[in-house]
């Protein structure tokens, strides 16, 4: 069968709404409810093309600007987008673009090989990327220091973002060992 | 584990902000965000919320659900003004002062501005997506997006993969909702243990969900094909909008003056 040109946007879209589901669905771990959005975005970056990710994560921001309540906390609109958490959304966006794209360009050069390196390597920018936009409009928009907004935004979520991390490379690995997920074509 | 059935901001009620185009209301809100960030004394934020409270009351949306937006923010809000007004030893004027912690005058004024200056940001913006559904801002994005299509940027792709996603979150949550309970039924548990094991025990939820995930849009990829589908330049809608004279009238005036608020106070 031949590619399918549609199968890439579609494939994105869907993710998109794995993604926007995952905001609807709490589960209730301990006293703060958790939701799978990282975690989403996390496997998307090591499974999809890093266009296809970027596209979801993008389209995620759109659907929740566009007023679905799909951001953390049922929060919605533009005002999110625009409010002092905002740059952890945007962050998201870059990370998945910047996470994919060193994932196979690490991938590229050694194979199955270097496959769990890149995997570590694409979480860990895709977290950092996240933390420094988020970071930026956090100290922007509030007004306050950069070791303020670390203190209160990044600090106490740091823990839970790498297990959701770690827990991604292991879904990763079982939907790789299914023939799924983004293969880097080989060497001609 | 829920899935609210009713989904959405958008308050159904006739308006003359909600017959406007989403096109002028995402103009207006782009405007607004430009201006909100330009003002920087409380004369112009007290101009801001003046424009705030007009057009919400032309909206008719109930000022409770306007403010709801304000809820999930009440903690960072907080925590914002704490960290502007108490200082260690305050150098300036200080209001109150407990052993080494003071308040601080200057910091404590400075507080409430970004406060109030994120409040009327989330409440105008807001306004937008309360009084325009889904489908009008998916439309109104494509328009907008188009003259994009000449630095070959996909608009009608990108409206396309907006419709598959609004129309598939209900049925992913109700699919995630549905995996969570079957691996209960396996045994599963969500609640025991650190966190390191309750974040594992999401592996036999994620595997699944992606593998259906994928399965789907090959399915949803052929289907369209199969029909025909190929976007792009050409496709017609059964709905068009436009602006009309009085889209450009409340866009220019409404942009003029939040300009001019800005630049002035």
């Amino acid at each position: 069968m031949t590619r399918s040109r549609l199968l890439p946007f579609v494939r994105a879209a869907l993710v998109a709404a794995l993604i926007a589901a995952s905001a609807l669905v709490t589960v209730p771990i301990g006293p703060v409810p958790v939701t799978l959005q990282v975690l989403v975005i996390a496997v998307a970056v090591l499974v999809l093309s890093p266009a296809e990710a970027a596209a979801a994560v993008g389209l995620y921001l759109l659907i929740g600007a566009v007023g679905m309540p799909v951001f953390s906390g049922g929060g919605a609109g533009a005002g999110v987008l625009a409010g002092p958490t905002g740059g952890f959304l945007f962050g998201f966006f870059a990370g998945a673009l910047a996470g994919a794209a060193i994932r196979r360009a690490i991938e590229a050069t050694g194979g199955q090989r270097r496959g769990l390196l890149a995997d570590i390597v694409a979480l860990v920018v895709l977290v950092l990327v996240t933390y420094v936009a988020g970071l930026a409009q956090f100290a922007a928009v509030s007004g306050r220091s950069i070791a303020d907004a670390f203190a209160v935004a990044v600090a106490p979520f740091v823990v839970i973002d790498l297990a959701k991390a770690a827990v991604a490379m292991l879904v990763a690995r079982a939907l790789r060992k299914a023939g799924l997920g983004d293969r880097v074509p080989p060497p001609a | 584990m829920r899935v609210p059935v009713a989904f959405g901001q958008y308050v159904p009620v006739s308006s003359p902000v909600h017959t406007l185009d989403a096109k002028t209301k995402m103009g207006l809100v782009a405007v607004f965000t430009v201006g909100v960030f330009l003002v920087d004394g409380f004369w112009g934020l007290l101009a801001i919320a003046g424009c705030v409270g007009v057009a919400l009351a032309f909206s008719m949306v109930p000022v409770r659900i306007a403010l709801r937006g304000i809820r999930a923010l009440t903690l960072l809000l907080s925590f914002t003004l704490v960290a502007h007004a108490v200082r260690w030893n305050p150098a300036t004027v200080t209001l109150v002062r407990i052993g080494p912690l003071g308040i601080d005058g200057q910091g404590l004024v400075d507080g409430i501005f970004f406060v109030v200056r994120v409040i009327l940001l989330v409440v105008g913006t807001s306004l937008l997506t309360l009084t325009t559904t889904p489908v009008q801002l998916t439309d109104g994005l494509e328009r907008v997006m188009r003259p994009l299509e000449a630095l070959r940027f996909p608009a009608g792709e990108v409206a396309m993969m907006l419709t598959i996603a609004l129309r598939f979150i209900p049925t992913t949550a109700q699919e995630a909702e549905k995996i969570i309970v079957a691996q209960t039924a396996r045994g599963a548990r969500f609640d025991e243990g650190g966190l390191i094991r309750r974040t594992r025990a999401f592996v036999p939820v994620m595997v699944p969900l992606f593998v259906n995930l994928f399965r789907r849009a090959e399915d949803l990829a052929l289907a369209m094909e199969s029909r025909c589908y190929r976007g792009g330049p050409g496709r017609t809608r059964l709905n068009p909008s436009h602006m009309t004279v009085r889209d450009w009238l409340v866009l220019l005036c409404a942009s003029a003056v939040l300009i001019v608020v800005g630049l002035l106070l």
